[in-house]
């Protein structure tokens, strides 16, 4: 059963039991009243009904002595039985206003009864004269018991007068208390069912007022009620559809950020397609020019230019070509070997190159163009600004289930943000003017997106001692042409 | 405003509180006491006082002693009496007192062949004890129990004492009394005649009349006309003697003559207290009902028993007319 329910049956229920009880006390109240009544009114009766049946014996004795049959004394037995029985109901009667009236009463009963029976005994003895003395007697008797009747009718009047007049009085008073108590019952149910109304009423208005709130947009006041009935549950579930719908707009606003920005790079996707074709259109022209300017150093006997230019176009070449591509890592070396070659042209013999590589790791898959940045970088850094050059160690080697690609330089090491940033992917690094435009972070990034985990490189670095890059490449989580490699 | 209509609330609740409570209070107090139903508990002896002269000074005297006593002895006790001698009405109630089967009936005597038959033969026959008060009737006569009350004769002798120290024993005394002469008057008479005769210049007229009133004015008138020169009067029933005295004014001054009778009159007292008449017989009417009911208590309870036939006497004494000559 429902609480509000419960409340409205607890207050019906109570009116009702007030409303019968006063009804019940009232009705009781006139029952008694009446039985008193009727009680005062059979004493007279009972009184009549003495001086009647004595009446009644009488008759009969006159008429056994004019006409003596058993008939006739039948029927005097009968009324002296009925005179009998009426003295038995007066006889409780008495009461300390009557009871030596009452008595005498009584005893003027039996007197009558014993001439009767000795009016019989006499009549049967045929003694005339001695029946009818006595039944001159019974017929005094019944005079006296007439008026003795009276009398104490009389007496009875007078004791009750007063006990009518206490009778009427109350029930006047009675009716009073009735409108009194109505009046004081109907102003209390009325400030009853007021607070109780306002008890159901009241939270619905705050639930209202909630309701209002959020219609209004406003997710952020809590909805409180306290009623403890189904109000405080609605209220409840009403403050946790506000919360539920706080959270999904919440939601809803972090999908449309997080949408705005894959249109962005949406955006940024296509301009890039477009550079990246419309730079393919030079590449070739110079690749052409590059293998033109090649030819016409090996006629001119420079042969050495010559090969710089072919190392040239087919770094270029790779780079047009394998941009967007997984290659191996072979590929890789030999553009990478490519790379060196050029810029060994540059610092003769300030750049040491030293590759140390495991040939049965050369099938690894590898994004383009990882490698030949992180050389550049270590170019950049640790062969470039010292005259005296430096050595770069580029190792390749199985470890385990891991493939390292291991790049050591013995430059000036780099400073800890930058390590924290490239790991990071932070703001790209700061271009230095001689990279491929793809700057290390870069590499570092596609590396991640590459083979789908993130300690895929490892930077040690100490201060002017060197700069050590470890890409640690897991074969398995390699591409499945790993296997065919006869890697391990 | 809401804090009004919470004060205004209160107010009215506790108003109709208030009114509520004392209307209940009134109720509840007004609870009707009906007299205590006695039902078929046995009382315990019922007496009766029955009398003539109901509402004399004499007989309510009587009644007052009788009904102290009876709340002393614990039995309940109600006085019976006819008004203005009604004879009928006596003996009618002497006869319900023996149907209604009481234990005891005290009765103002009444010297009639009626009442005989009733005390003789109908209470004997119902064994009721019957006790004269105030006026005898001889026990061999009548069959009661005892007598409490006067000794008429030593009244009668009594009066005539007081007659004879203001006569100065020389002239006509008036005796008038019932035709029926009941045995109380006879005795009264008796007393008065043993003192009287003897002085033998004193003459008594003796006076009979019937007890209607118009029967003692024509005795009255009679008695006058034949004996103009009577110097005193004695009605021996007392309650003849406010209807001889307004005869008696009718024809000429009061104060010539001696006028003596006795307290068990209506009016006897008070014309004593007016002086109109010049003695009066005072007897102890209470100390009879008192008396009589202690007497018969004491022979229900079997503690006196025969009670004395002879009776028992209370004392006499005469009143006079203050400053009497």
């Amino acid at each position: 059963m429902t609480s509000i329910q419960k409340k409205i049956l607890t207050l019906t229920t109570i009116v009702l039991l007030i409303m019968s009880s006063i009804w019940l006390a009232l009705t009781y109240y006139n029952f008694k009243t009446h039985q008193q009544y009727n009680d005062v009114l059979q004493r007279y009766l009972s009184m009549n009904e003495v001086s009647r049946a004595s009446q009644l014996v009488v008759n009969d004795l006159n008429q056994l002595m004019l006409d003596s049959n058993p008939a006739s004394l039948q029927q005097l037995q009968v009324s002296k039985e009925k005179l009998l029985h009426a003295k038995q109901g007066v006889y409780p009667l008495r009461n300390s206003d009557n009871a030596f009236t009452l008595t005498n009463y009584v005893h003027l009963i039996d007197s009558l009864v014993e001439t009767t029976n000795r009016f019989i005994l006499f009549q049967a003895e045929k003694d005339t004269e001695s029946s009818a003395h006595e039944f001159s007697e019974a017929n005094n008797i019944s005079t006296y018991i007439s008026e003795m009747t009276l009398a104490l009718i009389d007496i009875e009047l007078n004791t009750y007068s007063l006990f009518y007049r206490g009778i009427m009085e109350q029930s006047g008073e009675v009716i009073k208390l009735g409108i009194w108590v109505l009046l004081l019952i109907t102003s209390i149910l009325l400030i009853i069912t007021y607070w109780f109304s306002l008890g159901i009423t009241r939270p619905i208005f705050q639930l209202t007022k909630a309701a209002n709130e959020l219609s209004k947009g406003n997710f952020d006041r809590q909805v409180k009620v306290t009623a403890k009935d189904e109000i405080e549950f609605l209220a409840k579930t009403f403050d946790r559809m506000r919360i539920n719908i706080n959270n999904l707009i919440s939601e809803i606003k972090h999908k449309a950020a997080l949408e705005r920005e894959l249109q962005e790079s949406k955006l940024l996707l296509q301009e890039s397609q477009f550079r990246s074709l419309q730079s393919q259109i030079h590449p070739h022209f110079l690749f052409n020019t590059l293998n033109t300017l090649s030819k016409k150093a090996y006629l001119d006997g420079a042969e050495e230019t010559s090969d710089l230019l072919v190392s040239v176009a087919g770094i270029l070449r790779y780079n047009l070509k394998q941009q967007n591509r997984s290659v191996t890592l072979r590929d890789e070396i030999n553009v990478l070997k490519q790379y060196i070659d050029i810029q060994k042209a540059r610092f003769t013999d300030r750049l040491q190159v030293y590759l140390d590589i495991d040939e049965a790791c050369l099938d690894l898959k590898i994004p383009a163009l990882t490698l030949q940045p992180i050389i550049e970088n270590a170019v950049i850094h640790a062969v470039e600004p010292k005259i005296e050059g430096g050595t770069i160690w580029f190792k390749v080697r199985k470890k385990g289930h891991d493939v390292i690609i291991e790049i050591e330089d013995d430059g000036s090491g780099m400073p800890q943000e930058k390590i924290k940033q490239i790991i990071n992917e932070e703001a790209p690094a700061i271009t230095e003017g001689h990279s491929t435009g793809i700057g290390f972070s870069n590499v570092v990034k596609r590396l991640r997106l590459f083979y789908g985990y993130q300690d895929v490189i490892e930077i040690l670095s100490v201060q002017d001692k060197g700069t050590n890059i470890k890409l640690i490449i897991r074969r398995e989580g390699a591409v499945l042409d790993d296997q065919t490699s006869h890697c391990g | 405003m809401q804090k009004l209509g919470i004060i205004v609330a209160v107010v009215v609740v506790v108003l109709l509180c208030h009114f509520t409570f004392t209307s209940a209070q009134k109720v509840l107090q007004l609870d009707n006491q009906l007299p205590r139903l006695i039902g078929e508990e046995e009382g315990n002896h019922r007496l009766v006082l029955i009398t003539q002269d109901r509402q004399t000074p004499f007989w309510d005297k009587v009644a007052e002693g009788a009904i102290r006593q009876a709340e002393i002895e614990g039995v309940s006790l109600e006085v019976w009496g006819s008004y203005g001698m009604n004879k009928e009405d006596f003996l009618k109630n002497i006869e319900v007192a023996i149907h209604s089967k009481v234990n005891g009936i005290l009765v103002q005597g009444l010297d009639s062949p009626e009442f005989k038959e009733l005390t003789k033969v109908k209470a004997s026959f119902h064994g009721i004890p019957i006790i004269t008060v105030a006026n005898d009737v001889p026990m061999e006569e009548s069959l009661r129990r005892t007598y409490v009350g006067s000794d008429q004769y030593t009244a009668g002798q009594l009066i005539a004492d007081e007659l004879i120290q203001q006569m100065v024993s020389d002239g006509q005394v008036v005796l008038m009394y019932d035709r029926e002469r009941e045995y109380y008057q006879r005795e009264r008479i008796r007393g008065i005649k043993s003192v009287l005769n003897m002085y033998s210049k004193i003459e008594i007229i003796e006076v009979e009349t019937d007890s209607t009133r118009d029967q003692v004015k024509a005795a009255t008138r009679d008695v006058m006309n034949r004996f103009p020169q009577a110097d005193a009067y004695i009605p021996v029933n007392a309650n003849h003697v406010g209807i001889m005295i307004s005869e008696i004014s009718k024809r000429s001054q009061l104060d010539p003559f001696l006028i003596y009778t006795f307290d068990d009159g209506p009016e006897a007292i008070s014309l004593l207290a007016q002086g109109i008449i010049d003695g009066v017989i005072e007897q102890e009417p209470e100390k009879m009902g008192e008396w009589s009911v202690q007497l018969l208590v004491e022979w229900l309870n079997g503690e006196t028993v025969p009670l004395n036939h002879k009776g028992y006497l209370t004392d006499l004494k005469i009143l006079k007319v203050n400053g009497a000559e």
